[in-house]
């Protein structure tokens, strides 16, 4: 140590200037002395030596130069000691307080964590670009009505074509729906593939290339020619086992044979997931204005134009259309929306609420930070004013509180990277299939990181220095007097209620988490309880589809059937139906309805109801009762005079609560039949939760034998999904080339449609215990420090009859002051911040008094039993040694 | 007198160490005890000495202190390192090396077959 000591002065002291002139002078002088001595008088002796010399400039210029090297590299590893030397003395003083030292660390762990990973995926999922060419640019177009109030609506081909050939704000425009096929070949499993059929300029317009291969050809658009198809990279991979020459081949889809034209690169997919696309064909002649059976059009802006512009333009497009075909075009027209939000447009809004919240918990961390090294200055006052006594410098003493801060704030920011990293990984099990979507790189964003991580260590930093320092610059000798009481300076009572007034702001924080919480969490319990109508324990679903090349309507009807009756004999199997969607799939055909005798309603006050095709057991198979009427029977396969079921809701928007049995319903265009009631059936939730129940129409599959149906199993089994072999195997004893998928139970169906609610019920949920531990950690902290601060008045109390009880109370009547103040002002800005919630919530008010009551309630147990702790050891005190103390 | 031959790169720092090597030596002792060694053979130019003296400092073969000369100057003195000592040693293995090799071949008559 000393031989550094002696280092530091020489590096830190020296003038390498006059060294390099004292020592020129030096030599020059021994010269002279010696040429004197050889006989030479001093003048002459001078001008030799000065000559002999040379350049004395040049000398003295090289020697400064490398002297200044010496001398930085001295510095330099002079201050890495000083450095590694705070660094020790920092962690021995650091371990003496294990307590502090660890719930700092992990206070600001968990603040630089939790906030890093949620403003990372944040950014990944709204703001950092789509991976397609120039995204920005993209918009996704579907079909709106004003007159009805649809939105998200699909389009038709005739509306599309005119908005592809007129529309002058867009690059280009290109038509899409959705699809799925079979793929079967000799050589793998037959499976079923979802993608869509895609008009040739739609990639192009997406601005990806194939990696193999090429685009589909607008002549490829043409029924007769559109046996091709262009494969993901992930099926090419799988199923083709990356074949390079598979452009050219043929494989089977849908039981024909389609040539591969490419392959697509592996970070594309379309529209969210899809392994295989094929051409858009159709055939204009067969295509109408109102028939909107497609899922929408992508479309490129011309550099330059906005959506509005964008909008405006297709909008003309349509008021002209209207007036053309004021029927089928009435109030109709594009709806436009970026890609971005139409790909993570419900993801937005919940978004925004976890940043605002993640917002509230870090500001609760800096604030529990301040708090930590605040109490931390304060004790340590007394210690600093001792020092600088003993006479160590200010900036000794500045140099080793910011390496304190600088330690804790190094453990805490390690800690916190690798809690971000977990975080956002774990993020990605927040998605339905445990799977971010293609377009979603879920990553740890660098810029969010540094933003939290300098924020925290800011505010260690400066509250962990300040306190402790002014307590230094002031009289030593008046915080030496001030004794066993701790606390230096005169700025102690500042302090205190600077603290009081930091775990204040934590209650309130964590008070207004806590009431946004419970009311997602509480949504997600009202729509988790929502009775369905329906049975969903106990069910195997899966769907299949039959090559319409193989299958004709009758042969369809006998392979289910015959399907059916294969599964009826399986063990634990009660019951096997199937419908064309069942309920939470997604699957939701609806059309205009009309009741025979009733006038043709007013444009845009007709009646949709949810039709589809189901087998005789279906409501049976998913625990529907009939409320009125009779069931199917296998006899019900009349096409000329059908019959069907409908529900509650249909019989009172329909038949205005009267009693529908043999009145008869129109369903659909005018070439399709008319059907009489039979039966009613329990009304029961089918699209998704929240939505609201509408008017539905059954029809016997055996009118129309869907090649594509969901089969339904009930079963006593306890896991339903034992069944899955015995099903495949039926089918395939029947059909080698059939593909099972969508298998799920219905319990499954039910929890995925839900996902969203949940993941927010339990982001916010875990947001809210940190906060609260957080905030119990400050009023923790306050406390022990203002009990061990009142230890001799305590004392005092105590040796002058106070109980402890009368301890205690004391005690509790300071906690209880700073949790009710919290508590007020977190209930008044909840009040304010669920309003930011409202879209959100379902079932449940944002200013719901059930949850502002208990918030509070709960809040004050936990942070009153923080509290006990110290009180405790107040009661404990014993008066003669506590006024003896100092 | 004639201009005495210049130093080969490096040669310079191998007398210098082994000048030190007897002693702390400030630098004029450095200069006057190569030249009385070489019989003025070899005459240190100051202009090179002390840029070297510096050099070997900085890559810590050599150290220096201050201290009082005789005439009460603050006189420089350098003193070998261990680190310098070492340096020295396989320096002048090398150097002996060199020298003998170049001795060997200007002491042949005949050309080699």
């Amino acid at each position: 140590m000393s031989d550094r000591r002696l280092r530091y002065f020489e590096f830190w002291r020296r003038d390498p200037r006059r060294d390099v002139d004292d020592e020129i002078e030096f030599h020059l002088e021994a010269r002279v002395a010696d040429l004197v001595t050889k006989g030479l008088s001093p003048t002459e002796a001078r001008r030799q030596a000065t000559a002999e010399f040379g350049d004395a400039r040049a000398v003295r210029e090289q020697a400064l130069a490398i002297d200044h090297r010496i001398l930085r590299r001295g510095r330099r590893t002079e201050w890495w000691l000083d450095v590694l030397r705070d660094a020790r003395v920092s962690l021995r003083s650091l371990r003496r307080t294990p307590t502090f030292a660890v719930t700092a660390v992990l206070c600001a762990a968990l603040g630089i964590g939790v906030t890093a990973a949620i403003l990372s995926a944040t950014y990944s999922i709204l703001i950092r670009p789509l991976p397609y060419a120039d995204a920005g640019r993209l918009v996704a177009v579907y079909g709106e009505n004003t007159v009805r109030g649809y939105h998200g609506s699909n389009i038709s081909w005739p509306d599309y074509v005119s908005w592809r050939d007129n529309a002058r704000t867009f690059a280009s425009i290109g038509i899409w729906t959705w699809t799925t096929a079979t793929l079967s070949d000799d050589a793998s499993e037959a499976e079923r593939a979802y993608g869509a059929l895609v008009s040739a300029n739609l990639f192009p317009t997406l601005g990806v290339r194939p990696i193999l291969g090429r685009y589909f050809t607008r002549d490829e658009e043409t029924p007769g020619r559109d046996a091709v198809v262009l494969l993901s990279h992930r099926l090419w991979q799988r199923r083709f086992a990356s074949d390079s020459a598979i452009v050219g081949k043929r494989i089977m889809v849908d039981g024909r044979a389609n040539t591969v034209v490419g392959v697509m690169p592996a970070s594309f997919n379309f529209p969210d997931r899809g392994d295989i696309w094929l051409p858009f064909s159709v055939t204009p002649a067969n295509e109408e204005h109102g028939n909107r059976g497609y899922a929408g059009a992508i479309g490129r802006l011309k550099p330059g134009y906005t959506i509005e512009q964008g909008t405006a333009d297709l909008h003309a497009i349509d008021a002209n259309l209207e007036r053309e075909f004021p029927v089928e075009n009435r109030g109709w027209r594009a709806e436009v929306k970026s890609m971005r939000e139409d790909l993570v447009g419900d993801l937005e809004q919940p978004l925004k609420v976890f940043v605002a919240a993640v917002a509230l918990v870090l500001l609760l961390v800096c604030a529990n930070l301040a708090n930590l090294m605040l109490a931390r200055g304060t004790t340590r006052a007394r210690e600093m004013a001792i020092r600088t006594a003993l006479g160590a410098s200010r900036r000794y003493l500045t140099m080793q509180l910011i390496t304190e801060s600088l330690l804790i704030a190094a453990f805490g920011g390690v800690l916190g990277i690798g809690i971000a990293w977990w975080g956002v990984r774990l993020l990605r099990f927040a998605f339905p299939d445990q799977v971010p979507p293609f377009f979603i790189s879920l990553t740890l964003d660098a810029p969010a990181l540094g933003f939290v991580a300098a924020l925290t260590l800011a505010t260690g930093i400066l509250f962990g220095t300040v306190p402790a320092l002014r307590a230094s610059r002031a009289d030593p000798s008046a915080a030496l007097r001030e004794g066993a009481r701790g606390a230096g300076g005169g700025g102690s009572v500042h302090r205190s209620r600077l603290r009081s007034a930091l775990v204040v702001a934590e209650i309130a924080f964590s008070a207004v988490l806590l009431v946004g919480a419970m009311l997602l969490v509480r949504s997600y319990q009202n729509l988790a309880a929502t009775s369905l109508g329906f049975d969903e324990k106990g069910i195997l679903s899966a769907r299949v589809a039959l090559p319409e090349e193989t299958y004709s309507r009758a042969r369809t009807k006998v392979f289910f059937d015959e399907l059916f009756a294969r599964l009826r004999a399986e063990p634990g199997v009660t019951a096997v139906a199937s419908a064309q969607g069942i309920p939470f799939s997604g699957w939701n055909v609806q059309s205009e309805t009309r009741i025979e005798g009733t006038p043709k309603p007013k444009p845009g006050e007709e009646l949709i109801a949810h039709f589809q095709f189901v087998s005789p057991d279906y409501f049976k198979a998913i625990g529907v009762p009939l409320v009125r009427g009779r069931w199917f029977t296998e006899a019900d396969h009349d096409t000329l005079n059908p019959v069907v079921l409908v529900n509650e809701q249909m019989v009172k928007k329909g038949f205005g609560g009267a009693d529908p049995i043999g009145k008869r319903v129109h369903v659909g265009g005018d070439k399709d039949p008319t059907a009489t009631v039979v039966g009613v059936v329990r009304d029961f939730r089918h699209y998704r939760l929240p939505e609201p129940m509408g008017p539905a129409v059954y029809f016997p599959y055996a009118l129309y034998p869907s090649r594509q149906q969901a089969i339904v199993i009930r079963t006593t089994r306890a896991d339903p999904h034992t069944l899955t072999t015995p099903l495949r195997n039926a089918m395939r004893a029947l059909d080698p080339r059939l593909a099972l998928y969508q298998v799920q139970t219905f319990d499954e169906a039910v929890a995925t449609s839900l996902w969203r609610q949940r993941l927010q019920g339990n982001v916010l949920s875990i947001f809210a215990i940190l906060a609260v531990v957080l905030a119990c950690t400050g009023l923790y902290g306050v406390i022990s420090y203002t009990v061990a601060e009142r230890t001799r008045e305590v004392g005092v109390r105590m040796a002058l009859g106070a109980t402890r009880g009368n301890v205690l109370a004391l005690v509790f009547a300071q906690s209880g002051r700073l949790v009710v103040a919290g508590i007020a002002l977190g209930l008044v800005a909840a009040f304010f911040a669920t309003r930011l919630l409202e879209t959100l919530l379902y079932g449940i008010r944002p200013t719901d008094l059930t949850t502002f009551f208990s918030v509070p309630a709960c809040l004050a147990v936990v942070a009153l039993a923080a509290a006990l702790i110290p009180a405790r050891r107040a009661t404990k005190v014993d008066p003669i040694i506590a006024m003896r103390a100092d | 007198m004639t201009r005495p031959t210049d130093l080969l790169q490096g040669t310079l720092d191998l007398l210098i160490l082994k000048t030190l090597s007897w002693g702390p030596a400030h630098g004029y002792a450095v200069a006057r005890w190569i030249e009385q060694l070489t019989g003025e053979v070899l005459r240190i130019g100051e202009g090179s000495l002390y840029p070297a003296l510096h050099r070997l400092e900085e890559r810590e073969w050599v150290a220096s202190s201050w201290q009082l000369s005789n005439t009460n100057r603050r006189t420089k003195v350098y003193r070998l390192t261990t680190k310098g000592r070492h340096q020295l040693r396989s320096e002048a293995g090398a150097w002996t090396q060199f020298v003998d090799a170049v001795y060997k071949v200007l002491k042949t008559e005949e050309q080699p077959a």
